[in-house]
């Protein structure tokens, strides 16, 4: 039975090596019943030992017990013939071969172990899973005769018979033709074991990636950067296109950088400047002297170094936009404020050191502040607050969020800074000050905020339902003269406490004028609800409504069919929506869980 | 070269795809080559309603030169990505003109090659 069964489970190494070097069970069992009766046969006459001997290679190998016995008597009556008793014994001297390799592993063992293994020869063929060596050690020699286990008929033995199945017995070429199977088949070949260094060889990283197109072009640029006739005619290329595919590959290098550098040029903008040294940063004012627009996003290698430079060169400048400017210690930032006091724009997000005595002296030296972004400052404090407002009713532009303590800034600084420089603020982010509340929205927003057209007021998680909603309803009538323009773009994601209320008073106030929309996180909004911001904003562009729980593909039917300018919807996590989810030409619908899925 | 129609599901790799340039020039490579790029993949996804995969044609906003040399590092790609380590591949920078390659980057970061 365990012939039939090719199935091998895993093996331990030492059942593998025994394996490799001939030493199954049977051979095992072979030799320990040789033993027994070897101790009596040096007592007793020769031939019972012969004949033992000659009996050897026959009875073992038998996979099924009874069967077994009764093919080793049928072929006892075979060996008188002289050929035969040969072949044996060669056999026998490979099984003496096999006995000194089988000592080794033996010396282990006790003979109790032994007698183990015999049993389990007899008894669970099937889980010793060694059916290959069965099979060679079973068959008889090569020129021998044997009948054919289905016509009986006598035939010799080749390289090539093959065990009958079902077993017991060999097939006669012929029969083993007739039952489909090809005696000539080679053997699959035995599974190679990789050398012991090759597997401990664990590769962490992939060694060489197939180089992408991308990375191609940009390796013949860089070298050929310095050639401009080679790059060819450059004008009648998207800079800032190329721009983008540089940052998207990460491969802006100093070498490269050169390509965007022109002494005319005002607006600079870089998307991914990793690479780039405190030297190569030099080189870029240096050769960009005119610059009134300047904005490098991965800047974390910019210091004080190339500060100091800066306070000499660039002095048109005007806006300067960083991302991760982390390096510029307090004194630089001094510096550079006090050497470049017509700047109207200062933006920047995430500086560890920006602090109260920076922003002294930028509101000191650089009067024309119009533009101001401090994200993720650490040091972000009500005192900072305090110091911006003194720009008044010049800033348009105002971005304080994620401070480095979300709890840093509170109600009523906030709304003191609104009643300072609300009147003039078109974009205003106050995301993520977790302490501001209602009332920043009624005593700083309402009566403050003229011009209005930006809010970004993501994450606050004290605002309430009733309360954003009052806020919408009252607001127009809150100011007699110039009351706020209603909002274009809305940003009040992460606000999971806003519903039905919120978004049907918002909708109320800035219906016509929203072209950008973000609830994400609104998660009890009603679909009836939602379908109304379909119905209500003919100039909804963008929207987002992901994680909004009741967003099925009606919602999205109505906005697609009744949007006219939707370009993009988000829906990340509205699990309702199906593989019919409705598509429209021109609109993106991003985030459609099962169309990932799918 | 015949251009199996109906049978797209059964031969899915082993037809002819069709790249037309903004300024006219036509190229048709073999299906298997187009796949390389994740972005000509999905024009060409046969479960979605793009045009492009109904009627195995794409317009690409490129000049010819781009789209040959783009199509040109396709193919290399389909032939050599997966060969294995020891195997020699062939250099393809040789192969791109100077005066392109800020062209073809832009190309080859739209059709993520």
């Amino acid at each position: 039975m365990s012939r039939r069964n090719n199935v091998r489970g895993p093996t331990s190494a030492l059942t593998e090596f025994l394996k490799e070097s001939g030493i199954t069970p049977t051979t095992i069992a072979r030799r320990a019943r040789t033993r027994q009766v070897e101790q009596p046969a040096q007592l007793e006459a020769g031939p019972s030992n012969a004949q033992q001997n000659g009996d050897q290679p026959e009875s073992g190998p038998r996979g099924t017990n009874g069967n077994a016995e009764e093919y080793a008597s049928d072929h006892l009556d075979e060996t008188d013939e002289e050929q035969p008793a040969q072949k044996k014994r060669k056999m026998t001297k490979t099984a003496e071969a096999k006995e000194k390799a089988k000592a080794k592993a033996n010396a282990k063992k006790k003979k109790g172990d032994d007698e183990d293994f015999e049993d389990s020869d007899e008894d669970e063929d099937a889980y010793t899973a060694l059916s290959k060596m069965w099979k060679d050690n079973s068959k008889p020699p090569v020129g021998s005769f044997e009948n054919c286990a289905r016509c009986n008929k006598q035939f010799t033995v080749t390289k090539y018979t093959m065990a009958a199945n079902p077993p017991p017995g060999f097939l006669c070429h012929l029969c083993a033709k007739a039952s489909g199977a090809d005696p000539f088949k080679k053997p699959a070949a035995p599974r190679k074991r990789k050398a012991a260094t090759e597997k401990r060889n664990v590769v962490h990283f992939e060694e060489r990636r197939f180089p992408s197109l991308a990375s191609l072009c940009i390796k013949i640029i860089s070298h050929y950067i310095d050639d401009v006739e080679a790059l060819g005619d450059i004008g009648s290329i998207n800079l800032d296109e190329l721009a983008k595919s540089l940052a998207r590959n990460r491969s802006l290098t100093p070498q490269n950088a050169p390509l965007f550098y022109n002494v005319e040029n005002t607006n600079l903008t870089l998307y991914d400047v990793t690479h780039l040294t405190p030297p190569a940063f030099n080189t870029l004012a240096a050769l960009n002297p005119n610059l009134t627009s300047l904005r490098l996003d991965f800047c974390g290698r910019i210091d004080d170094t190339v500060m100091d430079s800066w306070t000499t060169s660039l002095p048109h400048l005007k806006r300067i936009e960083l991302l991760g400017p982390f390096l510029i210690r307090i004194a630089a930032w001094k510096k550079f404020f006090e050497t470049h006091p017509n700047l109207e724009g200062f933006l920047i997000t995430q500086s560890p050191r920006f602090d109260l005595e920076c922003t002294k002296a930028m509101v000191d030296n650089c009067k024309n502040i119009k533009e101001l972004r401090l994200n993720e400052i650490g040091k972000m404090d009500d005192a900072i607050l305090n110091e911006i407002k003194q720009y008044g009713e010049q800033l348009t532009y105002l971005e304080i969020a994620y401070p480095g303590v979300p709890e840093a800034l509170s109600d009523d600084v906030v709304v003191d800074l609104m009643s300072a420089v609300g009147a003039s603020l078109k974009h205003l982010n106050l995301s993520n000050n977790v302490n501001l509340t209602d009332g920043f929205l009624f005593q700083g927003l309402k009566p403050h905020a003229r011009q209005l057209s930006t809010l970004v007021l993501a994450n606050l998680p004290e605002l309430t339902d009733a309360g954003v909603a009052e806020f919408f309803d009252t607001w127009k009538a809150a100011v007699q003269d110039h009351p706020n323009r209603a909002l274009v773009n809305l940003d009040l994601s992460r606000n999971h406490e806003l519903s039905d209320k919120a978004l049907i008073s918002l909708l109320k106030h800035s219906k016509k004028s929203l072209t950008n929309l973000n609830i994400n996180g609104w998660k009890t909004t009603s679909q009836e609800v939602l379908k109304g911001i379909a119905r209500q904003c003919p100039r909804l562009q963008k929207l987002d409504i992901s994680w909004c729980r009741e967003v099925d593909d009606w919602v999205i039917k109505e906005l697609v069919e009744k949007c006219d300018k939707i370009q993009e919807v988000k829906v990340w996590g509205c699990q309702r929506l199906s593989l019919q989810c409705p598509r429209k030409r021109g609109v993106t619908i991003t985030g459609v869980e099962i169309h990932v899925a799918a | 070269m015949e251009e199996p129609q109906g049978e797209k599901s059964s031969q899915p790799q082993d037809d002819w795809v069709r790249f037309i340039s903004s300024d006219g020039y036509s190229f048709l490579v073999k299906r298997k080559v187009a796949l390389a790029s994740p972005t000509l993949r999905g024009m060409l996804d046969v479960s979605s309603n793009f045009a492009e995969a109904a009627m195995n044609t794409c317009r690409l906003e490129e000049r010819g030169i781009v789209v040959e040399k783009l199509l040109e590092y396709l193919a290399y790609k389909s032939t050599f990505e997966s060969a294995p380590k020891k195997e020699d591949i062939p250099d393809f920078m040789e192969r791109i003109a100077p005066e392109i390659a800020l062209e073809l980057l832009m190309a080859a970061d739209y059709y993520d090659s």
